[in-house]
């Protein structure tokens, strides 16, 4: 053993010694870093795996699509990367090298400023892919009763300012969920929720937020009168401590409510369809989060979810037109689909049907 | 011996091709290379953090940045989103990284401490060879180890154990994630004291165990003195590993920044609000994603700063007994 | 003599020094509890981990008898391997259930009988046949994977006691598993899936290979920058430098970078191989890269006080032989020195084996079914593995991060046994 050990020392010092001598004869610094670091990446390729980047939300779908495309067909397995719908919109716009994805998830619809961004770098042809809905529902463990909110608590309980019921503003004070509402059981305001940078934060705050906010008359006027107060107004989430900013880990959130009945947690509706045995969504607006108060767009606060694609890859990366044949399929974002099992709402057939035809025909995008 | 006889033979062929002079030289400027890497990966950290930082102090004053008491990145991201009041302060930042950082040392350091102690002066050899590799096992294990378990085991404990003693305390709590952290810097401490103390000359015990005094009280009144620099440093080098670790805070501590001092609430960390920023949606160019390099090279700074004095401390206290 | 002895005894009951070997006693004792927290709070952590993980190294099986029929798999007989594991056995599977299960004809109820099984269930069966096409043709029973829920039913982790409708698994489920379980065609078997598949959203499918062959490529990668380099550093410090302003910086720089936080080198594979060099994003390549500069230090370090312990003796017999200095360096200084430097390096890799936050910020996060075939694929890693399934929805991942993590630490306990091993064998003191 001892002896094979210092054979084998010696053998790494040849082949050091090697890698020293090889500079014998001129070039100056062969092992500098940057001549390791350059050789493999300066080729341009073209990929033979498609890349997906974007949205935390879509995520569990786009993967659970990748993952049978890869195992019912001869190409590769698509990689999907969860950055967050804006950092997937940076990427995927950043150009058509093959060092930028093909494919970018979102959670909202693209903005014009993206589609702007994308044609300063050469990609002029988009093609959008709706594939569905998701809720946004705020949580709590079993262990506690179940909240019965409208919007307009959930403002109350969350904004950072609240107005103080003589047409001004006031931090918020509301301490106990019994102090927004006399109905509602006398328990702290504690709630996670996503962080800044995410699009459920996004969602949460156009639609729960906002929505709670409007039911102000004043508030409602101000709309008009003076918009950037107005979204200041509804769009701040208080800082003081009763939200908590719980990370884009939304499966953590979902353990930490089973650790603490009294706090709440947001997150879509698959991490809830995933957990009903441990938590329930609380009631909006008299509707709860089921599978169907969202698909009929009765449940208050739901979104639709995007990936958009560059046409220009077609072709050029294998597999993107079966890959979004495998994503329209009825088996797939169809009303019984897979994704559905994965908490997707899908559209209704009709719906479902046009967006598939157009996809068919890869039409692409114009914003109006 | 054959594997071993290879380089000379390399070496005879070359031998022809070029002089040993040159050869000695060419050898030397490979080897002078490889140690200018070290030198390149902080130039490459400076420049690449710098780069970025100087664009966002173009957008953020410099002092809005280091004495602002509130962080909240949440700029506007597009045109038609209302951020909150896009607060680039890196106190409160500071703040939650010292408090966990404070929490961390709290148990780390008479832990490793004590233990350094014991395996140094009166641990047999046989047991200090068993429990030392032991306790540079808990610095072996992954930080996402430490993470998911202070996240799912310790945090459920610590609110179970303050609500049943009447604490609000919050799931993600400074605690929670500054007691794991302190488990895993107990090895950090303990092995660089546990040399410190080692390199106290034995003379100095001899001394005052010939004194009559017992070995506790020559450790305390003697040795530990003698070794006080040295074990400063390693703290200060313990300190600076706490700043700068990640996992166990993403993973446990939350985000809210807050200028708190309650190790009961959730803050936030310089490395959390890095992560977050970069792998959370990002405008282009925007003050937030260009401050997570701005809060890099602070971290960067800081942890510099500190081991800059840690080794020169130690330094110092190694002269004096060399 | 006597005296001294009798002196000695006076002190022993002086109330003074009984009360000083108390403290010493006591002191011993803090000492003592000290290392019992640090060690009993690390077998604490082991064994919450090892409870929690341990079942996911079984995994609940179905077996049913199934009939190739050749007109489903190959109607044209070709025997093409790849046609033959695309090709639809979903026909082949519910058949076989339904001859299982004769007595359940209605649609809905048909549905939740094929659930019972994995979605995986039907690519299982293609590899099967693509590796063995003499299948065709024949009928087989064969054990294929339940499904995420009827594995967390098996293993008790569902509470049968929640009303229905909040339970995943219903009451016509746990029906036809009460007779499966009765005709012994139901049963945990040894999860080989967890060891040979990559990721996959089907918590049954999930495996750590393709993490574990990415942990490996970024491994070499790092191994083969950060060991020639930590090497060539060391060696020029230690046996060429004189000392310089040169030296001073460049030791200064080692001893800092050992301190700057690993994420700071994930934001320079960010900015820098990713923004100028654009290595392509999300491979072992670029991961192997930032983890090489993270660990260059620990292995310069150890590499130093390796080559600092070889006696001048050996250096002044080669030259006295008439050696050259590179000679004598690299022909009886380094041999020598390599024990002490593979250790250093074993525990920089194994270091480098457990990082995550650099990682993070290279594009290492991704849903990577394929097995990565070598230093350009895309790949995860073994940490990144366990931070990506943490954060998955499906219950059935529970288990899995922690035996994730089980793996791990086996992998770094091996990798530190090892260096253990050498610094025991092979140093030697001079």
């Amino acid at each position: 053993m001892m002896k094979e050990m210092t054979m084998l020392s010696k053998i790494m010092t040849a082949s050091v010694f090697a890698l020293s001598l090889s500079a014998c004869g001129g070039k100056d610094a062969p092992t500098l870093p940057t001549d390791n670091i350059h050789t493999p990446a300066q080729t341009d390729y073209m990929r033979s795996q498609i890349k997906i980047v974007g949205s935390s939300t879509v995520y569990p779908f786009a993967t659970a699509v990748a993952e049978n495309f890869g195992r019912t067909t001869k190409f590769k397995t698509p990689i999907v990367e969860s950055t967050g719908s804006g950092g997937g919109l940076k990427l995927f716009c950043s150009g058509l090298a093959a060092n930028h994805p093909d494919i970018t998830n979102a959670s909202r619809r693209i903005k014009a400023s993206e589609v702007k961004r994308c044609a300063e770098n050469g990609i002029n042809d988009i093609i959008e892919v709706k594939i569905g809905y998701d809720g946004i529902v705020l949580a709590n463990s079993r262990k506690s009763p179940r909240l019965e909110l409208s919007l307009k608590d959930v403002f109350l309980a969350l904004a950072k300012n609240v107005p103080d019921g003589h047409g001004g503003t006031t931090a918020n004070p509301y301490k106990t969920w019994n102090d927004v509402n006399s109905a509602l059981p006398k328990v702290n305001i504690e709630v996670m929720g996503p962080p800044p940078t995410s699009g459920t934060r996004d969602a949460f705050v156009e639609l729960a937020m906002e929505g709670g906010c409007k039911t102000f008359d004043w508030v409602k006027a101000l709309k008009k009168t003076d918009k950037p107060t107005y979204k200041t107004l509804c769009h701040t989430i208080r800082e003081d401590g009763a939200f908590v900013e719980a990370g884009e880990n939304d499966n953590l959130i979902v353990q930490k409510l089973n650790a603490n009945p009294s706090a709440f947690g947001i997150f879509g509706f698959s991490f809830l369809d995933q957990n009903v045995d441990s938590v329930q969504g609380s009631v909006v607006n008299g509707k709860a989060p089921t599978f169907e108060n969202i698909s009929n767009g009765s449940y208050p606060v739901s979104r639709s979810l995007f990936f958009y694609v560059k046409k220009d890859n077609i072709g050029k990366v294998p597999g993107i037109t079966e890959y979004l044949a495998e994503f329209m399929s009825d088996k797939a974002s169809g009303a019984d689909g897979y994704l559905a099992e994965k908490g997707l709402i899908p559209m209704t057939d009709t719906e479902h049907e046009k967006w598939e035809t157009s996809i068919r025909a890869l039409e692409t995008l114009t914003l109006d | 011996m054959k594997t071993a006889m290879e380089p000379s033979v390399d070496l005879t062929l070359r031998h022809a091709r070029c002089s040993t002079q040159i050869k000695e030289l060419a050898i030397q400027s490979v080897l002078i290379a490889s140690s200018l890497v070290a030198v390149l990966t902080t130039v490459g950290i400076v420049a690449s953090l710098a780069f970025e930082a100087f664009r966002f102090f173009e957008k953020i004053p410099l002092t809005d940045f280091l004495f602002g008491l509130e962080w909240s990145p949440q700029t506007a991201i597009r045109e038609d989103q209302v951020g909150s009041s896009g607060a680039f302060g890196v106190i409160p930042l500071l703040t939650g990284t010292l408090l966990i950082s404070f929490i961390a040392m709290l148990v780390a350091t008479p832990l490793g401490l004590l233990s350094a102690v014991y395996l140094a002066e009166y641990a047999r050899p046989n047991t200090r060879a068993v429990i030392k590799p032991l306790l540079e096992l808990l610095a072996g294990i992954p930080t996402v180890v430490y993470g998911f378990f202070a996240a799912l085991v310790i945090a459920p404990i610590i609110r179970a154990g303050g609500s049943g003693v009447g604490f609000e305390i919050s799931s993600e709590s400074a605690l929670a994630a500054g007691l794991v952290m302190g488990i895993m810097l107990v090895p950090f401490i303990s092995s660089l004291s546990d040399d410190v103390i080692n390199a106290v000359p034995q003379s100095l015990r001899d001394a005052s165990l010939g004194m009559g005094a017992t070995p506790a009280e020559t450790i305390t009144k003697v040795v530990l003195p003698a070794a006080t620099p040295g074990i400063i440093g390693s703290l200060l080098l313990a300190v600076s590993r706490a700043i700068g670790e990640t996992m166990i805070v993403v993973m446990a501590a939350g985000l809210a920044a807050k200028l708190s001092l309650n190790p009961l609430e959730a803050v936030t960390t310089i490395t959390v609000q890095i992560v977050t920023l970069l792998t959370g949606d990002q405008e282009f160019d925007s003050a937030k994603t260009l401050a997570a390099f701005a809060i890099a090279l602070y971290l960067f700074v800081l942890t510099l700063g500190l081991n800059v004095v840690a080794l020169k401390i130690v330094d110092k206290y190694k002269k004096q007994y060399d | 003599m006597t005296d001294f002895a009798q002196k000695a005894y006076t002190l022993e009951t002086s109330p003074s020094l009984k009360r000083r070997h108390a403290k010493e006693a006591r002191f011993k004792w803090y000492g003592r509890i000290a290392i019992t927290i640090a060690l009993s709070f690390l077998v604490f952590m082991f064994g919450a981990i090892f409870l929690r993980g341990m079942g996911a190294f079984q995994q609940t099986k179905i077996s049913i008898e199934v009939t190739f029929s050749e007109q489903v798999i190959d109607p044209n007989g070709v025997r093409d391997p790849e046609i033959l594991a695309l090709a639809n056995y979903k026909p082949i599977l519910t058949a076989a259930l339904t001859r299982t299960f004769p007595n359940v004809i209605e649609r809905r109820d048909k549905g939740r009988l094929y659930k019972l099984l994995s979605s995986g269930a039907v690519y299982e069966m293609g590899k099967l046949v693509s590796d063995n096409p003499d299948l065709i043709g024949t009928s087989q029973t064969i054990w294929l994977p339940a499904s995420s829920e009827v594995d967390l039913f098996m293993k008790g982790k569902i509470d049968t006691s929640l009303p229905e409708e909040l339970r995943r698994i219903k009451n016509q489920d746990i029906t036809y598993i009460k007779a499966l379980k009765q005709s012994g065609q139901i049963k945990k078997k040894f999860n080989t899936a967890f060891f040979t598949n990559g990721d996959s959203r089907e918590p049954e499918m999930a495996g750590i290979l393709g993490a574990a062959l990415g942990s490996f490529f970024s491994l070499l990668v790092c191994f083969m920058i950060a060991f020639p380099l930590g090497i060539l550093t060391a060696v020029y410090l230690e046996e060429y430098a004189h000392k310089s302003k040169l030296t001073d910086l460049i030791e200064i720089n080692i001893n800092n970078l050992a301190a700057v936080p690993s994420i700071v080198f994930g934001l320079l594979g960010l900015s820098i191989f990713l923004g100028v060099f654009h290595i392509p994003r999300s491979t072992p390549l670029v991961g192997g890269m930032v983890l090489a500069l993270m660990t260059l230090p620990t292995i310069i370090i150890a590499s130093r006080a390796s080559l600092r312990s070889v006696p001048q003796s050996v250096r002044d017999a080669a030259f006295g032989l008439g050696a050259s200095k590179t000679q004598a360096t690299f022909h009886h200084v380094v041999p020598l020195a390599m024990p002490g430097m593979l250790t250093g390096t074993i525990l920089g890799m194994a270091q480098a084996l457990g990082e995550t936050a650099p990682l993070l910020m290279i594009g290492m996060v991704a849903f990577i079914v394929d097995i990565p075939q070598g230093v350009t694929d895309a790949a995860t890693s073994l940490p990144v593995q366990i931070f990506l399934w943490a954060d998955s929805p499906e219950k059935g991942f529970v288990e899995r991060t922690s035996a994730a993590i089980i793996v791990l630490l086996a992998f770094l306990i091996l990798m530190n046994l090892l260096a253990v091993f050498l610094r025991r064998k092979l140093e030697k003191r001079w």
